[in-house]
């Protein structure tokens, strides 16, 4: 088992993690959804992340939830994100109901928690359908399109710029931890004592991590200065300039319309038919 | 070519809080077209001189500013930073962090689509074709080389077309490869597109070489603007504010007789080639006598155990389009106690990732390393921090407590040594840090900090020691303080490797130098085996110094690594004065 562990973790590098994480945000323009105008995303994200908190009919979830799943699987999520959201509900449920049996409860219990997990999944699968296919440069223009202010739509793009040079200096820092530091002798009671020395460095490569930061930061606001920034915030010109490339077109519109339509079908078919399922 | 770009009438500058000015009374003019170097030691003020041009001061960093800055004839004042840096593109030291944007395409037109100019695609691909990095507008920033972020931070600059340029130290960071192709473009800009370039440089010899004028700050004052021979012949003057001209020059005036103030010393080696001579009497004996010492500390005898033995190494690693990138190819290599190693070879040689090996950072994908009969293939970095100890190319990565004392001390901490506070002291003491102990080490300046580096990597008395770049960023003075520095380490550690492109430090300090290129070593060699062959170090893309290309060229029995050296081994040809002021 401790083996099996030690090799995992020595095939994941900081290097790979990077490729990864950045191959996800960023590599999503070859999707179906990945080419659907950033805003029309957002709204109607904006509608499966509400909505299901004011539904209580099964039959109409259970629909809202087959049509996410069938986003998901459009979106070409990455399998790891679907098993760790898979593993957050399934938890989250198993916890629940070792505590409704601990206060006298029954298998009668799981009925009205699995109407919360059915919300919960379309909350989810709608949150990894749209954030996976817009890649941050595309959100922040949506968000900035929708009227979200300038600099945070800004902000968000930069801090994806900047994640992977964070991400090596946290591996830096972190050798430096490891090359000047002293591992445990002796691993204790089920690696407690490495795992406690691990942990203690995790947290303590922060602290350098934050104050280089700070200092790289006052270049970049110069910088900002100098290549134009202020202007641009200040001129609602530029602004139409930047975002003119987001346009409507045909698959909007038709994507759009199935959304509704299929919407529109759920409310009268849950209303005649509220216990499809159970 | 007389039309003034750049004006700066009496401009005198305090930073809020500061008790003396940056600038004081600084008049300075700025002709359209020129190439113009600012030099000056540290603190000298040549940044914030750079920073008057786009306005940053004073708008952007407000403190006592008073005299005028007249830009293409206008007066400045009232503008703010957007508007007048229209006109002047700006190229920061740190030029990667004014890279905001993901793509190189999205960054290069960055700021003209901030100015919401139509034709911003276009800029960009101007700029991108400028400065050879066209093809590229789709890469991602993270994946660039320092050369190509340098180009791309430049490119960026260009796309709004500029009339004037600053750059900020341009080739610090970069080998000498990179250094040169960057200077190459900056003189076609200035040469056929008729940009006015400012660069703050230390490197006398690219300003001997592309600059037309130079100005000279000392303490805050302009002290002189003079064009570029004029300048760089002041060598007393020039050395004793620590800026050191170029070798030839300063050998020349070394070997003037009679040192008239108004004398212009050539600055390249093809114009020293034509002032020297060899000096035949006195070379002679000194050479019988040079030689035995230098053979003296080359020996190893063969029946000693080598510290470092590396057999068939390989290494490669995984890239986005997750195919394997060979960086090592069978590199089997012994390093011996008392060696004094310098890696040589251009960016991407595998020089970095040799060395991690060693202090076993990567482990490799074939081959062994064994370090003191250790082998150290994966074993964590823990258990062989007191071996081998690996300083980083960049100081701060290894800056992990809140004073130079606690960062020095840490090792010797986490071990519970009993004599720490001792070995803390004399390390303070070895490296000049007593009075900096207290200070954080991210708020020192670049040689201080080198220093501190060095310092805890030597603390940990480990047998051998890996230095990464240990002279890169740094101005030529605090440079030869390091070959000091360095020096100071001989009595702490058996074997010092360090990886560098910076010739002039090999030169100095290296007993056994390996030349490596596209992670092959091309040859392994004492000085004289190594920079006899100039062929070599061009495929190995690095560049000769001035003083060996000079003993080349005069024919002198020996390559000269130091100024000294070539003084006792050449002589001045009198009737060869160098004429003309400007090249």
């Amino acid at each position: 088992m401790v083996e099996a562990v030690k090799r995992a973790l020595n095939r994941i590098s900081v290097e790979q993690i990077k490729l990864e994480l950045l191959g996800t945000a960023y590599n999503s323009s070859s999707t179906f959804l990945g080419r659907l105008d950033p805003r029309m995303l957002l709204i109607w994200y904006l509608f499966f992340a509400v909505t299901p908190w004011f539904v209580y009919n099964r039959t109409i979830l259970l629909g809202m939830f087959v049509f996410m799943v069938v986003t998901t699987v459009l979106s070409r999520v990455s399998p790891y994100i679907v098993f760790i959201l898979c593993l957050g509900l399934v938890s989250q449920i198993g916890w629940m109901f070792l505590l409704s049996l601990f206060f006298g409860g029954g298998a009668e219990s799981l009925l009205p928690m699995l109407t919360l997990t059915l919300k919960l999944s379309v909350i989810s699968l709608a949150s990894i359908t749209v954030f996976s296919s817009l890649d941050p440069e595309r959100l922040s223009d949506g968000l900035s399109a929708l009227g979200v202010p300038d600099a945070f739509a800004f902000s968000l793009s930069y801090g994806y710029r900047i994640l992977p040079t964070l991400l090596e200096e946290f591996h830096q820092i972190l050798l430096s931890f490891r090359l000047r530091g002293q591992r445990p002798l002796k691993h204790g009671f089920l690696y407690m004592r490495t795992a406690a020395y691990y942990l203690r460095i995790l947290v303590l490569v922060f602290y350098p991590l934050m104050l280089n930061t700070a200092k790289r930061s006052r270049t970049t606001v110069e910088a900002l200065e100098t290549r134009g920034y202020t202007y641009a915030v200040n001129n609602p010109q530029v602004k139409k300039l930047r975002l003119s490339y987001l346009v409507m077109q045909r698959r909007d519109w038709l994507f759009a319309a199935f959304s509704a339509v299929y919407v529109g079908l759920l409310f009268p078919l849950g209303t005649v038919f509220p216990n499809l399922i159970y | 070519m007389d039309k003034v770009a750049l004006e700066l009438k009496n401009v005198s500058f305090t930073y809020p809080g500061a008790e003396v000015p940056v600038l004081q009374e600084v008049s300075f003019s700025l002709k359209k077209g020129d190439f113009v170097a600012v030099i000056g030691s540290n603190g000298s003020g040549k940044s914030t001189l750079c920073k008057c041009f786009n306005g940053l001061i004073p708008h952007y960093y407000t403190g006592d500013f008073e005299g005028e800055v007249m830009l293409l004839g206008e007066s400045a004042e009232g503008k703010s930073v957007s508007e007048l840096s229209r006109h002047i593109g700006y190229v920061y030291q740190d030029f990667e962090n004014q890279l905001v944007r993901p793509t190189v395409m999205d960054d290069v037109c960055f700021t003209p689509l901030n100015y919401g100019l139509l034709d911003y695609r276009e800029r960009g691909m101007r700029a991108l074709e400028l400065t050879g990095l066209h093809g590229m507008g789709r890469e991602f920033i993270w994946q660039l080389s320092g050369g190509q972020k340098h180009l791309l931070a430049l490119a960026g600059a260009l796309a709004m077309d500029p009339d004037i340029l600053v750059i900020d130290e341009p080739v610090a960071q970069l080998d000498p490869q990179h250094a040169r192709q960057i200077y190459d473009i900056l003189r076609r800009l200035n040469e056929q597109h008729g940009k006015t370039v400012v660069v703050i440089e230390h490197h006398a010899e690219f300003i001997a070489e592309y600059c037309r004028t130079v100005v000279l700050m000392d303490a805050g004052r302009l002290r002189w603007q003079k064009p570029v021979r004029e300048a760089l012949s002041s060598v007393d003057e020039l050395l004793s504010l620590s800026i050191y001209p170029p070798d030839v020059t300063r050998a020349a005036w070394l070997l003037q007789p009679d040192r008239q103030t108004a004398a212009v010393y050539p600055l390249s080696s093809e114009e020293g080639q034509r002032c020297f001579t060899r000096r035949l009497s006195l070379s002679d004996i000194q050479e019988t006598l040079a030689q035995p010492q230098i053979k003296d500390l080359h020996s190893t005898p063969s029946e000693v155990k080598p510290v470092v033995e590396m057999e068939h190494i390989r290494l490669s690693y995984r890239t986005i389009h997750k195919t394997l990138h060979p960086v090592l190819n069978g590199i089997s290599l012994e390093l011996f106690s008392g060696e004094r190693v310098a890696l040589i070879g251009n960016n991407g040689a595998g020089k970095s990732s040799l060395m991690k090996l060693i202090a076993g950072i990567t482990a490799p994908t074939g081959g062994t390393v064994k370090v003191k009969g250790i082998t150290v293939n994966g074993l964590p970095p823990e258990r062989l921090a007191g071996i081998a100890s690996y300083v980083f190319q960049n100081p701060e990565d290894m800056f992990i407590d809140d004073s130079v004392r606690g960062e020095i001390a840490y090792y010797l901490k986490a071990r519970g040594l009993k004599d720490k506070d001792e070995r803390v002291e004399a390390m303070l003491e070895a490296f000049r840090l007593q009075e900096l102990a207290g200070r954080d080490a991210r708020l020192l300046s670049g040689g201080q900090q080198r220093r501190v580096s060095l310092a805890i990597g030597a603390a940990v008395r480990p047998v051998v020691m890996l230095l990464d770049e240990p002279t890169a960023n740094l101005d030529i003075s605090t440079k030869q303080e390091m070959t000091r520095v360095l020096q100071a380490l001989r009595g702490h550690v058996e074997t010092v490797v360090i990886a560098t492109h910076d010739m002039a430090l090999v030169a100095e300090w290296a007993s056994r130098i390996i030349v490596m290129s596209e992670g092959r070593i091309l040859a392994d060699g004492n000085k004289e085996e190594i920079f006899s062959d100039g062929q070599l170090l061009r495929r190995a893309g690095l560049a000769e110094t001035q003083l060996m290309e000079m003993s080349r060229l005069l024919e002198l029995p020996q390559i000269c690594c130091s100024l000294e050296e070539f003084v006792a081994r050449s002589e001045w040809r009198k009737e060869e004065l160098v004429h003309g002021g400007s090249r």
